[in-house]
């Protein structure tokens, strides 16, 4: 069943998160896209991640479809403009993909290229608004298409570190779904227990909400973002845990499989982000017991 | 400078719709050498409303003024004394004067009468074209003294492009080929060979690609 059917049926959806390479070679991608087929509903590909340029999310999620897997791309305002993000829209469709998540471009400062101008020629609920008239057979212009494109599109929910900032991602968040967004994407969560009354917050805008759940690979990346992500809530007793197990990354993995199996019951779906560890999901997979 | 045109009278009209007492304040500096929105402007823009709110049966009362700079928080304290008895200020500066006014009086709506256009220069009577966009690091000294980034309709680094024709633009026949005029001022201070220098891709981060700007000079401060 289709990632789009499985939302709408309100199934548990299991979406892996996977980077293109930086560069031509994408012998990697598809051998751990490969290991996982069957055990996730679609992978994930994010565009130009955290800023760097790798190749375009377009061909990866292609590759991911040719491999009969369903794919997700990310789209984003900042390097591309009405023109070149319509364009894409239209042949993300021709090249199988069918699902499209609108996300907020990484500052150019953060990334590899940071010569590189910005482009912002639409913000995220424009681009939504594009899509949605792509499928209704109309370009931005008001131009009739050749033939209408078909997408389940998302969107992300920003980083919040307290009431008052989620209150605000809230107000984002429904004008998005105004806008067409079909289901929502959280920032990581890692303490269930404590998110809980967030995720039923969000849940309650009657779109459907994936909780990301994000690989902690090592003591020092837990405290990294427990001190500078304080919005993930990561508690001292799961830092000590990681630290005092006799095989550290495997602790990791299990921990991410216990969040996943944690969330089955409180969110429509998990993506799973391993930033480079994706040969590490199906073990991830394993603990969540899926 | 930095040039303006006045905004259709309608849609200035429009903003200030239930409004009964208006500030009308020009600037001095830029948009009074464009004749955009300097006193003599201000004068006919008061005009041009109250004939506008007369024929629909309304009367404003329209106080005028005109700061030296309405981008220097300086002058614009001028405006104290008015704030308070109108509904509205509507600034015929530029889109840093208009900000400036409302950075100062949190409480007042502010309004823009004219559209900033460009840092231009005047090329004869009653004509201004764009010269710089503000890149944050300037190549006109590799570039004989002519902005491709402002005035090549592609802004091109390294042109021209195929669309250069007896020295216009494929854009228009009224707009130059930047690049030709490049190629003109090199030869005529016999620096050609210069020409065939390649210019490497631009860093951006001094311009808009690093987002908003700001100049501290810790000797001023």
């Amino acid at each position: 069943m289709s990632f789009q059917r499985r939302l709408a049926s309100g199934d548990f959806v299991v979406l892996a998160e996977m980077n293109t390479p930086k560069g031509v070679n994408v012998a990697e991608l598809v051998a751990n896209a490969r290991k996982i087929k069957g055990r996730v509903d679609a992978v994930i590909i994010p565009d130009m991640d955290n800023g760097v340029m790798r190749m375009s999310a377009l061909a990866g999620g292609a590759l991911i479809h040719q491999q009969g897997m369903e794919a997700i791309i990310h789209l984003y305002c900042r390097d591309r403009n009405r023109m070149a993000l319509q364009g894409d829209v239209l042949a993300a469709h021709l090249l199988g993909i069918r699902n499209l998540v609108v996300v907020p471009g990484e500052e150019m400062a953060n990334g590899d290229h940071r010569d590189a101008t910005v482009v912002n020629d639409l913000d995220e609920l424009e681009l939504l608004g594009a899509i949605r008239s792509l499928q209704n057979g109309v370009d931005m212009s008001g131009f009739s298409l050749n033939g209408n494109p078909e997408f389940m599109t998302g969107c992300t929910l920003g980083a919040f570190a307290d009431e008052q900032a989620l209150d605000a991602e809230l107000a984002a968040l429904e004008k998005k779904v105004a806008a067409g967004a079909g289901f929502v994407i959280t920032p990581p969560v890692f303490d269930v227990e404590r998110s809980a009354a967030d995720l039923e917050k969000i849940a309650a805008l009657k779109v459907p909400v994936i909780a990301t759940v994000f690989l902690l690979k090592s003591v020092g990346i837990a405290r990294y973002m427990s001190l500078n992500e304080p919005g993930a809530h990561i508690s001292e007793e799961m830092i000590k845990r990681i630290r005092k197990a006799p095989n550290r990354e495997m602790e990791c993995q299990r921990i991410a499989g216990e969040t996943i199996a944690q969330l089955k019951n409180l969110v429509q779906g998990v993506k799973i982000e391993t930033l480079g560890w994706e040969h590490k999901l199906p073990t991830i997979l394993g603990f969540a017991g899926l | 400078m930095i040039t303006a045109e006045r905004k259709p009278l309608d849609e200035i009209m429009e903003s200030i719709d239930g409004c009964g007492r208006i500030l009308l304040v020009g600037c001095n500096e830029c948009v009074t050498v464009c004749a955009a929105g300097g006193r003599k402007e201000v004068a006919l823009l008061a005009s041009a409303l109250q004939m506008a709110s007369m024929k629909k049966g309304r009367t404003l009362d329209i106080r005028e003024l005109t700061l030296e700079r309405q981008c220097d928080p300086e002058y614009v304290e001028e405006l104290t004394p008015h704030i308070d008895q109108v509904d509205a200020v509507v600034s015929m500066a530029c889109g840093c004067g208009v900000q400036e006014v409302a950075r100062r009086f949190k409480k007042t709506h502010v309004y823009p009468a004219l559209n900033t256009k460009f840092m231009g220069a005047s090329e004869g009577p009653g004509i201004w074209a764009e010269r710089c966009q503000g890149c944050g690091d300037c190549l006109l000294g590799l570039t004989g003294g002519i902005c491709p980034i402002a005035r090549c309709a592609k802004r091109l680094m390294n042109g021209p492009c195929g669309g250069s024709t007896n020295g216009k633009c494929e854009i228009s026949n009224d707009v130059d080929c930047a690049w030709h005029l490049i190629w003109e001022r090199m030869k005529e201070l016999g620096i050609e060979d210069r020409y065939e220098d390649v210019i490497a891709a631009k860093d951006w981060r001094t311009g808009r690609g690093g987002g908003p700007r700001k100049i501290l000079r810790e000797d001023l401060v």
